[in-house]
């Protein structure tokens, strides 16, 4: 399979995995006061901190997954750089929506059997499990997971403050340097050790308030 | 095939869905006080913005709220019953889990309009609601809900003097053009009524147990009529030819 090909199916919007239902803290931070002229600000430091940590993540699952090497420890370094509990939660949550895509998609993959098997496997777990069985490289699942974080953001922008899609997509677009350090940053990575450990504790704070509010647009 | 086809035992997993303040949540209330007593019964809701119709199906006290489940479809509430049915289907499958075995989940679409219809890889059945205060040319104006739902209910009976309408005429407008598929016209104080939709559900769950309930799609987009008088609807697309374009 071509790696392009595989990874438009992925990066595509129109997966079936709940994408819709994530913003990305975004609605928290549009209820706390974020303007729409800051999205841009707000992707950028999304990139900075948790991209890199979920990014760096799924990197090192694909090295293990690969060189036949056991993942928990890849989960508990990725747990112990996610302090926020709902944040690890709608990780969880998507890994299992994706799962069941990715089971459709590789049903006779070992690599997807051994994700499965993990209790909850977070989402970039599951996506090096389709990394490792469609053949991509570290640098092109980080780049996956990086622009997937800014489109989500972008998409949501839209459900919650008065912009247009042009500027969204453009925003998207002036990222992608961004998008290609973080990938470049963790392609070389193997070792959970090795998984950035950045801190965004307004993030952190974010993920806490919208997780404890009844009005709200996305599930997180 | 759909994912949904293979049930492997589970319960009935039963769609509401129609346009806003159709009564989608006062029947899911009625449906679970109704048949709480003997089935096992989940509820998964789809809120446009809050988890309004979870919490007024907590307080109305039919339902273990643990029971209760609110999905956060991103401002997208056809998607999430349409074409991405994950966070639903995820939700019904926690609540099966969780609480097993149920007889029946029911799916709450957030209100949508006249052309939302639930996906068959999310529920096995589904009920379309209009009621007679939206005005007694609903059922005329047709769509994909109320000609080919599983079940179309006329809600609100009652307020029928009160708003103008003739709710047998909506019924017998509702039954031309569903080719004989069940119509309900339902009043919370009409208890002949209420037996009719809970009758309907336990046959549905008797078909399902059965083996003989296919989940069947009332589709997206209605059949329409060319001008030499024949009609027809996008299930053969690729069968015959189009002389024009659609949209």
């Amino acid at each position: 399979m071509s790696e392009e090909l595989l990874m438009m199916l992925l990066a595509d919007a129109r997966l079936p995995v709940a994408g819709h239902t994530q913003s990305g803290q975004l609605e928290a931070a549009v209820r706390s006061g974020l303007a729409a002229e800051q999205v841009p600000v707000f992707m950028r430091s999304r990139l900075a901190s948790v991209v890199r940590v979920e990014a760096g993540t799924a990197v090192v699952a694909l090295h293990r997954l690969r060189a036949g090497l056991p993942l928990p420890t890849v989960v508990d370094a990725w747990a112990a750089r996610t302090p926020s509990a709902p944040m690890r939660d709608t990780s969880r949550t998507l890994g299992r929506a994706l799962l069941r895509l990715v089971k459709r998609l590789f049903p006779d993959s070992g690599h997807v059997a051994e994700v499965a098997a993990l209790e909850r496997p977070c989402r970039p777990l599951v996506l090096a499990a389709a990394a490792a069985t469609g053949g991509l490289a570290p640098a092109s699942l980080g780049r996956l997971v990086a622009y997937d974080d800014l489109q989500t953001v972008a998409s949501a922008a839209l459900k919650l403050l008065p912009l247009d899609p042009l500027d969204t997509t453009s925003w998207v677009r002036d990222l992608l340097p961004e998008v290609e350090r973080v990938a470049t940053e963790v392609a070389s990575l193997t070792d959970p050790d090795q998984i950035p450990a950045p801190s965004a504790p307004q993030l952190d704070l974010w993920a806490q308030a919208h997780a404890r509010t009844t009005r709200r647009l996305f599930s997180a | 095939m759909p994912e949904n086809t293979t049930t492997n035992g589970r319960g009935l997993r039963i769609g509401v869905c129609g346009p806003v303040g159709t009564g989608k949540s006062s029947l899911i209330a009625l449906l679970c006080r109704e048949l709480a007593a003997d089935l096992e019964i989940g509820v998964v809701t789809n809120d446009i913005y809050t988890d309004e119709d979870a919490r007024f199906l907590r307080s109305a006290g039919v339902l273990d709220p643990a029971r209760i489940r609110a999905v956060e479809t991103g401002a997208c509430p056809h998607t999430a019953i349409r074409d991405d049915v994950t966070a639903n289907l995820i939700a019904v499958e926690e609540l099966e889990e969780e609480f097993a075995p149920l007889d029946v989940v029911l799916v709450e679409s957030g209100g949508d309009n006249l052309t939302a219809t639930f996906s068959p890889a999310l529920v096995d059945t589904q009920i379309f609601l209009i009621d007679v205060a939206g005005g007694g040319d609903v059922a005329r104006k047709g769509g994909p809900g109320i000609e080919r739902a599983d079940l179309l209910v006329v809600n609100k009976t009652d307020l029928a003097p009160y708003v103008g309408v003739d709710p047998a005429a909506m019924v017998s407008d509702a039954g031309s053009v569903r080719e004989g598929r069940p119509v309900i016209a339902l009043s919370r104080t009409d208890p002949s009524s209420v037996e009719a939709l809970i009758t309907w559900v336990r046959s549905e769950l008797a078909r399902h147990r059965g083996g003989s309930l296919v989940p069947a799609d009332p589709g997206p987009m209605a059949p329409h009529f060319h001008a030499d008088g024949t009609s027809h609807t996008h299930d053969h697309e690729a069968e015959h030819v189009h002389g024009h374009q659609h949209a």
